[in-house]
């Protein structure tokens, strides 16, 4: 019987390809490997990201269910949440007790009775809302606030460039 | 390409050097010593030799490992990195012995690190695995067998080095040599307890507890050993500086595994005594473990929340965080210290009438709270133990709170009286899990027309009867608190009981249950702000709106996403992992096809967005 991290994955695997939700893929980049997945998101519909596909890798910790997973999307995408490099800040990939941001309750935080799933559905709502308050990317946060327009139009950029035009 | 180019540029180096001096003695003795003598042969020498020691290492790495992984190699590099820089001062304080033979051990060294690196990295990727071939066995059984043999062979070569010519060099080498083997006993014992995990057909509870201690005890050594060094070289040379961080590295992992096997210790103390077996009806009724998402079967515990985990899942997840993973209750602080933090709010509420009670004791009476865990709270236990009962089952529930109300205040009680008969009888069922939430049940009387003159001059004063009295009407506020706990958790089973039988419903349990977890952690008057202070994920969000029931949107707010889907995965599927071992190739094929389909329609959308939206 392999360890229970594995296991988990493996659980959490099956049920993402038997009950995809909409506009999520997600998997393992490599089958000999559970612990580092690749993710494609669909940009919210009616959001500025509409359209755009979203790649993203996640990388599981060894005791996975107990830690969070990391985030970091492979593409550019300026978004108040997401540092420049990719990597993505919010609270559900946070344990309590490691708190970047200092605001968070731990309410909000990774536990077990997270998955991939709402990790990746929680991304598509910070697509779909920003949250300027606790910004990864000062830049992003500050244009959304100030410039929308401004930010809509980098938004509809990364959008092209996400598909390849 | 440049490595290449590198290694046969050398080697046409190497053999004009040794045609060179060929051609100048016609014999071999003479060319060897023209050799030696000649400063730039023995650069081109050493040069091939460093190419040689690179060679061979590739050869190697080829023969044990194969290829690399990505995260391997620049797991590598890292080390390498700083194991060069150590190196390097370590020279410094070896500069009189230095030699090329000195400078080859170092690299040997070096050269026999990283593939202890390597093999410690390959081993715990087993565990990331789910296919394990017999070649990675071979590999990794003879590579750890070459490692040992080559590990005690330079130990010994350093200890007798030593003994017959005194403190060297080879001292560091020595304490490198046992630091490396150690690592390689650490390593090794992974390698089976991984192995032994692997052939099982059911989880090894006990894995993680044997890896803990085996931590703890090569870590120990392996302290003492740098300790040892230090000493000695302090003695004999001067501060090693090279070794320092590694000391250190090594110190603190020693300090974590200290603090892991006590954290994993108190886990397994409170799993024992503090929480009861999860029932086979509650076994039945509940369906997956929300930790490794797979069926519980047997060996199950119960949370004062009423949630149910593995014991082994709970287990490893209270060494890290001593919550509820699915309510996140505070479960240590909860069950006990609950009561002088609930009886807080209660006490201020209470007595408007009274000036000399409300600021608990803390400033007021400075000798006072010293007594207050053990002597002055005697009802500490009830909770403990009446929710063991709970557990059994709702009625005796209702019979363990009687008694337990009666043989804490009951009688010398004033108040109470009037006020316990309803909490029994209140018929838990009829409540709907809404109205529950927003009114914490039993609230202590906002004023205090129940008591006599009497008693509220008993406690008026600052002698001792006067805090006795004060003391008394606390406790009976506890009682209360225990009660509304008893009838929360009743509560709970209640509804699990009612929502065990579809998991849609469970999901409803699961919200029920966050505000009662906010209500028994915190004051009731913060049930509201903690709900409406969570604005991180609580934003309405487009996608998910949709199919959510409303009301677990309402109650949810506080969490964000953690709402529904979490038990839906079908029962049958989470048994066997061999069965999902042989499946995984069925799921490539479906992740294939899904990824071929997204991507099309990208592909689509791309188009029209192409087509319509920018004529350029
Ligand atoms: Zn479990
Ligand atoms: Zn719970």
């Amino acid at each position: 019987m392999a360890g229970s991290a594995l296991k988990r994955l493996m659980a959490e695997y099956k049920q993402l390809t038997l009950n995809p939700p909409e506009g999520i893929v997600a998997g393992p980049v490599d089958e000999e490997n559970f612990f580092e997945w690749e993710a494609l998101i669909t940009g919210p519909e009616e959001t500025c990201f509409e359209g755009g596909v979203f790649a993203a890798k996640l990388t599981f910790p060894s005791d996975y269910p107990l830690s969070p997973p990391k985030m970091k999307f492979t593409c550019d995408i300026f978004h108040p949440n997401i540092y420049s490099d990719g990597r993505v800040c919010i609270s559900i990939l946070h344990a309590p007790g490691d708190d970047p941001m200092g605001y968070e309750s731990s309410a909000e935080r990774w536990s077990p009775v997270q998955s991939v799933e709402k990790i990746l559905l929680s991304v598509v709502s910070m697509l779909a809302e920003p949250n300027d308050e606790s910004a990864a990317n000062v830049d992003a946060a500050k244009t959304w606030r100030d410039n929308r327009a401004r930010f809509n139009e980098i938004a509809h950029q990364t959008v092209r460039k996400s598909l390849g035009l | 390409m440049k490595s290449l180019l590198l290694t046969f540029g050398s080697l046409a180096l190497t053999a004009g050097v040794v045609a060179n001096a060929y051609m100048q003695n016609k014999q071999f003795y003479p060319s060897v010593v023209y050799i030696t003598k000649s400063s730039p042969s023995m650069a081109v020498l050493y040069v091939q030799a460093f190419v040689c020691v690179i060679l061979m290492g590739k050869l190697m790495r080829k023969i044990f490992f194969g290829q690399l992984r990505a995260a391997e190699m620049e797991h590598l590099i890292e080390r390498s990195w700083y194991a060069v820089t150590e190196t390097c001062l370590a020279f410094t304080v070896f500069r009189d012995d230095f030699s090329p033979r000195f400078v080859a051990l170092f690299t040997l060294l070096l050269f026999l690190k990283c593939f202890h690196w390597l093999a410690e990295d390959r081993i715990d990727y087993m565990e990331r695995s789910p296919i394990i071939s017999w070649l990675f066995h071979i590999r990794a059984l003879s590579l750890l067998a070459f490692l040992a043999c080559s590990d005690v062979f330079f130990i010994n070569h350093a200890y007798y080095h030593t003994l017959i010519k005194g403190a060297s060099v080879q001292l560091v080498f020595g304490f490198e040599y046992a630091i490396l083997l150690m690592v390689l006993l650490h390593i090794f014992v992974k390698y089976v307890l991984h192995t032994v995990d692997v052939q099982n057909e059911n989880p090894w509870e006990n894995k993680a507890i044997y890896l803990l201690y085996t931590e703890l005890l090569l870590g120990f050594i392996k302290v003492v050993l740098y300790m040892l060094f230090l000493a000695i070289m302090v003695k004999v040379h001067t501060f090693p500086l090279f070794a320092i961080r590694p000391m250190y590295l090594t110190m603190r992992v020693f300090k974590k595994a200290l603090n892991d096997v006590v954290m994993s210790r108190r886990a397994i103390r409170n799993m024992n005594t503090l929480y009861p077996d999860a029932t086979p009806e509650e076994l039945s009724a509940s369906d997956v473990c929300i930790i490794c998402r797979e069926e519980m079967v047997s060996s199950c515990k119960k949370l004062p929340c009423n949630h149910i985990f593995h014991k082994s899942c709970l287990r490893s997840w209270f060494q890290r965080q001593q919550s509820c993973p699915t309510c996140r209750m505070d479960i240590i602080h909860s069950p006990r210290p609950q009561s002088p933090q609930a009886a807080q709010p209660a006490a201020p509420a209470a007595p408007p009438q009274q000036p000399p009670v409300p600021p608990f004791p803390a400033a007021a009476f400075p000798g006072f709270p010293a007594a207050f865990p053990g002597a002055a709270w005697p009802p500490q236990h009830p909770p403990a133990s009446s929710s063991a009962s709970v557990a059994s089952s709702t009625s005796t529930t209702t019979t363990s709170f009687s008694t337990s109300a009666s043989t804490s205040d009951t009688a010398n009680n004033p108040f109470m009286p009037g006020m316990m008969p309803p909490m029994p009888f209140m018929p838990p069922f009829m409540m709907p899990p809404m109205s529950f939430g927003m009114s914490p049940p039993p609230v202590p009387p906002a004023d205090f027309s129940g008591l006599t003159d009497e008693e509220l001059r008993a406690m008026e004063g600052e002698e001792r009867e006067n805090l006795e009295a004060r003391v008394q009407c606390l406790r009976n506020i506890h009682t209360l608190l225990d009660a509304a706990m008893l009838q929360i958790q009743q509560y709970t089973t209640v509804v699990s009981r009612m929502g065990g039988l579809d998991t849609a419903s469970t999901s409803t349990v699961w919200s029920a249950e966050r505000p009662t977890a906010s209500a028994m952690s915190s004051k009731s008057s913060n049930i509201a702000t903690s709900n409406s202070s969570d604005p991180m994920m609580a934003a309405p969000n487009p996608v998910d709106t949709s199919n959510k029931p409303d009301d677990s949107e309402v109650l949810e707010g506080a969490v964000g996403y953690t709402v529904p889907t979490e038990t839906v995965l079908p029962s049958g599927e989470s048994g066997a992992a061999q069965q999902d071992s042989e499946d995984s190739s069925e799921l490539g094929e479906i992740r294939r096809r899904r990824l071929e389909k997204f991507s099309n329609k990208m592909q689509e959308q791309a188009k029209t967005d192409n087509n319509g939206g920018t004529p350029d």
